[in-house]
């Protein structure tokens, strides 16, 4: 991992969008543009890249999140609602759900899933950015970011965002692409990133720039040990996190002492 | 939690929680028996693969198969996977439980409870067969698997009794069951009466030794 890649910090006026340099303001924007353009066969390309694997990555994370009746869980980047979905299940009608997403087309993608699978009760969808979270302080149980912090600008500033509203003894659950920890799965893994997986894009939502991004911004990822650093940095106490698929990703949990 | 791929054991419980939940759609009859275990958590370490789980009975009723869990569980068992095929399997849960190698933290309420609904259960495998089929051929189709599945446990049954007669009758390679348990019987009453001898001895010798003393 490129220690360059991680910009966490206010000191450069630039930040990482996939391999290229952008302005750090124009960032937001420029990921809303992907996320627009692949927001309505999201969760179809998550199931075509993934073989479906990433049902499996969440599933694990839901059962780390230890959630219960009762309980206020944010879900960060949460898109199209898959993880909203059963967690509002797991809280039941007395706990709370709160679907977040920077961007108002993957959220509106969201909505209507959620309404078509009933789960609406307890639910709340807000547009928000994950570097100002728009909650009070100490108010949420547990907070999830699936496959979301690699798009945001300031990464150190979202995770101080999500300690501030968490209760204390709550926790973070950080499930993101990572780096295998087998020098053969990285290279498997590397050519089916940008060989395959833009073309799969191109084919299925005839945009495979956006796709491109995708994988270039996973590539500028934090690896496991940094992104642990960095929760740490934070404020995040007993740290720790999980490999799965060979470290492709990782879910990295963290409480609030 | 195990040294497994989450993943890869994600899967794998996914896979057996549908079908188990699929089972119990399929068996209405044992849904008030399950509804009764609501609330049921039990953890199951598995030793020979090295692999902790756990069960969960959720309203529905539904089973949840997780890899990790932070609740505290009321029972919790450990063996290896050919105690636990035992135990699925047996007609006395209780005294499998206590024979096997099968070691048990806290209640074995729940557990007995849950293993006797299992093995009660009695899935209408003819309803989604005519949902898919039709009502003619789902239904010949469930006659014909219905058949099948009598002709195996009759095959079972018949096995199992002709083996255990071969065993004890033609082989004498067993003992009968009574002829075991009054050997077992006999082999406890000796053991007490060598216990109370020994004591008898131990006091004999003590007094010996005293009066040499003196």
């Amino acid at each position: 991992m490129n220690d360059d890649a991680i910009d966490t910090s206010n000191s450069d006026d630039s930040t990482d969008f996939g391999f290229s340099r952008v302005d750090r303001a124009a960032k937001a924007g420029l990921v809303r543009e992907v996320f627009d353009s692949v927001a309505s066969r999201y969760d179809l390309m998550n199931d075509l890249m993934s073989g479906g694997i990433h049902r499996l990555w969440k599933r694990f994370t839901i059962e780390l999140s230890a959630a219960r009746a009762g309980q206020t869980i944010l879900d960060i980047a949460g898109g199209t609602g898959d993880l909203a979905a059963k967690f509002s299940r797991l809280v039941g009608p007395d706990g709370r759900v709160i679907l977040a997403d920077i961007n108002a087309a993957m959220l509106e993608v969201g909505r209507d899933r959620l309404i078509d699978k009933g789960a609406t009760g307890n639910i709340d969808v807000v547009q928000a950015d994950a570097q100002w979270l728009p909650f009070e302080d100490g108010t949420i149980d547990c907070i999830t970011i699936a496959f979301g912090l690699r798009n945001v600008t300031d990464k150190a500033m979202a995770l101080r965002s999500m300690l501030r509203v968490l209760r204390p003894g709550g926790r973070l659950l950080v499930l993101e692409f990572s780096k295998p920890t087998s020098p053969l799965l990285a290279k498997i893994y590397d050519q089916y990133s940008f060989q395959v997986l833009p073309a799969m894009g191109k084919w299925i939502t005839q945009d495979a720039d956006s796709y491109r991004y995708l994988a270039e911004s996973i590539r500028q990822h934090p690896d496991q040990e940094t992104l642990l650093g960095l929760m740490e940095e934070a404020g995040f106490a007993n740290v720790s996190y999980h490999n799965m698929t060979g470290g492709i990703v990782a879910v990295h949990r963290g409480f609030k002492a | 939690m195990t040294r497994h791929d989450p993943a890869l054991l994600s899967a794998a419980l996914s896979g057996a929680e549908r079908a188990i939940n699929q089972a119990i759609l399929l068996a209405p009859t044992s849904h008030s028996a399950l509804e009764a275990l609501d609330g049921t958590l039990i953890g199951v370490e598995i030793t020979s693969l090295e692999l902790t789980l756990y069960l969960a009975l959720a309203p529905g009723p539904e089973v949840r198969l997780l890899s990790h869990c932070e609740e505290k569980t009321a029972t919790f068992v450990r063996g290896s996977l050919e105690d636990f095929a035992a135990l699925m399997a047996s007609e006395d849960p209780a005294a499998t439980l206590i024979n096997s190698g099968i070691e048990l933290q806290g209640s074995s309420v729940s557990l007995i409870r849950l293993q006797q609904v299992i093995s009660q259960m009695d899935i209408d495998w003819e309803a989604p067969l005519v949902e898919r089929l039709g009502d003619v051929t789902g239904h010949q189709l469930a006659k014909a698997l219905r058949s099948l599945f009598r002709w195996g446990e009759g095959a079972r049954k018949s096995l199992k009794r002709q083996l255990s007669e071969y065993l004890l009758e033609e082989g004498r390679l067993t003992p009968p069951k009574l002829e075991l348990e009054h050997f077992f019987d006999g082999v406890q009453s000796l053991s007490m009466r060598v216990e109370k001898v020994q004591v008898k001895v131990e006091k004999l010798l003590a007094k010996a030794a005293a009066r040499r003393a003196r």
